[in-house]
């Protein structure tokens, strides 16, 4: 198996690119924490003032929305160039290529779960009670790596015979941003639509996260089986589509 | 998919009750295409354009290898020779797994350093130390494996003293010194060599032969591509002559490369 021969690569790739996204320094890791609290205090007040939605703690519901999407979109345009952006790894040398993309997705994982770190103590300060459900948290953030993962591999292959697709990319993440709830609770979705709504794997994993860590709710089986089945097929697609676009990797770079 | 499982390694080795030797590389009909398009296409926008415009996707074909077939024993040291554009860079690109082909059959027992270039993932702003951790990764050595091996390599490259140096302040003759150290001392089972043996001073370089053929009398495979046919006479037990992606001719390197010289003389002499 690929991942375990090559844990060390894996490894070294993802603390790279860690290290430069931070800029090896204190500040670089504040100021990808004070992105999304910043974005929480303008959509709080736009939310609060101008649309008011009946949502207790609609501040904790809104960063707890932004910090899973941030996940999905950094994660999604950072790995799409992740085979693009090392040539040398493709065309001169044999490395199994999931490697740069898996190596991608995954420090944008670690920044993501340090994010939702630094959320707890948010929830205490605003009175949360934290109870036993936070221990569905972690399984939770895995399944929606398998979604994130199996996604990023349709997209990293694409990418290479499409250099326009992070542009298409981008818009379709804005469409996405205002499709899932994160901005606005799921009640104002009108009832024909939202059978169509709750289709998006993304909308049952943010209800998921905000009943473990908001409300100390059990998370219901059925939307765990849902996220879980989700993200299985999505990994299995993205394998296969990968394996098919792979083999003229070395041709197109 | 590289095959490189030992399930794999038993089978070419038991690949002998068919009398078929110890082979560790196995090539069967070989053929890569590459197809070289009239208007390159790299983006969505391109294929809609070309859509609108009514074009037609026109490419032209490009055969780099034809049905290309021989097979290496465990420890043969095995040369491929050619005139330039003969595909003998594509085979060893197939062989490493970098290209994938067409049609045909490829297997290889063991596990694989292709030396194409030298100091592939070196990066710059990465120390001595750093980029042997890096490039033992790249070739799947666990940590360990590496942190074993480091002292060996620096000693090999003569470059202790800088361990701890950024490679960018290196000097291209430390650098390739460092970057041929390090993918020699990855314990390969074959190694694919494609002229990368002229490195550094002659006192190195004097070195680097006496790895290679300590790393022969350990049995293991090289495969070389060379217009060096000096070197190639030299080392190779066997040798493989490609011209325009076909076999011209396999079997002992002298009457390959005396061969070899006579097409070339014929070639000459026709212009």
């Amino acid at each position: 198996m690929w991942i375990v021969e090559y844990r060390e690569l894996i490894r070294i790739l993802t603390v790279s690119d860690l290290k430069v996204k931070y800029q090896s320094s204190v500040l670089g890791f504040t100021w990808s924490l004070l992105n999304p609290l910043l974005l929480m205090l303008v959509l709080y007040f736009v939310f609060s003032n101008v649309f008011r939605f009946d949502e207790k703690n609609f501040a904790l519901y809104l960063l707890i929305g932004i910090i899973s999407w941030r996940f999905f979109a950094n994660a999604t345009m950072s790995s799409m160039t992740s085979i693009v952006g090392k040539p040398s790894l493709v065309t001169k040398v044999y490395v199994p290529r999931q490697v740069l993309v898996l190596s991608s997705v995954l420090s944008s994982f670690i920044s993501s779960t340090l994010e939702f770190m630094v959320l707890v103590p948010l929830l205490l300060f605003f009175g949360v009670d934290l109870s036993l459900n936070l221990a569905f948290f972690p399984l939770i953030h895995l399944i929606y790596l398998l979604l994130v993962y199996g996604i990023s591999l349709i997209l990293a292959a694409l990418y290479v015979y499409y250099r326009d697709l992070n542009q298409i990319w981008d818009v379709l993440l804005q469409a996405g941003f205002f499709l899932s709830p994160i901005v606005y609770p799921i009640s104002i979705v009108p009832e024909k639509y939202l059978s169509y709504y709750m289709m998006n794997p993304i909308t049952t994993i943010l209800e998921m996260y905000r009943k473990s860590l908001l409300y100390s709710q059990t998370p219901s089986a059925a939307s765990m089986v849902f996220a879980l089945a989700a993200g299985g097929l999505m990994l299995l697609v993205g394998t296969l589509v990968f394996r098919r676009l792979e083999r003229k990797f070395a041709e197109e770079i | 998919m590289k095959l490189t499982d030992t399930k794999l390694i038993d089978e070419l080795a038991n690949g002998a009750h068919d009398g078929d030797g110890d082979k560790v590389i196995l090539v069967e009909g070989l053929s890569k295409r590459f197809r070289i398009p009239h208007e390159k296409k790299a983006t969505f926008y391109d294929h809609l354009l070309g859509i609108v415009k009514g074009g037609s996707y026109s490419y032209e074909e490009f055969w780099a290898l034809k049905d290309v077939s021989f097979s290496i024993g465990r420890g043969e040291t095995f040369g491929v020779i050619g005139p330039n554009g003969c595909g003998k860079s594509t085979l060893l690109k197939v062989l490493a797994g970098v290209l994938y082909p067409e049609s045909g059959k490829v297997r290889i027992g063991g596990k694989i350093a292709p030396f194409l270039e030298l100091g592939v993932g070196f990066h710059p702003e990465l120390t001595a130390t750093e980029n042997i951790c890096l490039y033992g990764a790249i070739m799947g050595l666990t940590r360990r494996e590496i942190e074993g091996k480091r002292e060996e390599i620096l000693e090999f490259a003569e470059l202790k003293r800088f361990e701890n140096m950024k490679l960018k302040n290196f000097s291209s003759g430390m650098y390739v010194k460092l970057a041929f150290s390090t993918a020699i001392q990855t314990n390969p089972d074959v190694l694919l060599v494609d002229e990368v043996f002229s490195v550094g001073d002659e006192a190195f370089q004097k070195k680097c032969a006496q790895k290679i053929d300590e790393i022969r009398r350990a049995g293991k495979t090289i495969v070389f591509v060379s217009h060096a046919l000096g070197t190639v006479r030299d080392l190779c037990d066997r040798c493989l002559l490609l011209d325009e992606g076909h076999v011209v001719m396999m079997g002992e390197t002298e009457d390959v490369i005396n061969d070899y010289m006579r097409i070339m003389e014929t070639a000459k002499d026709k212009k």
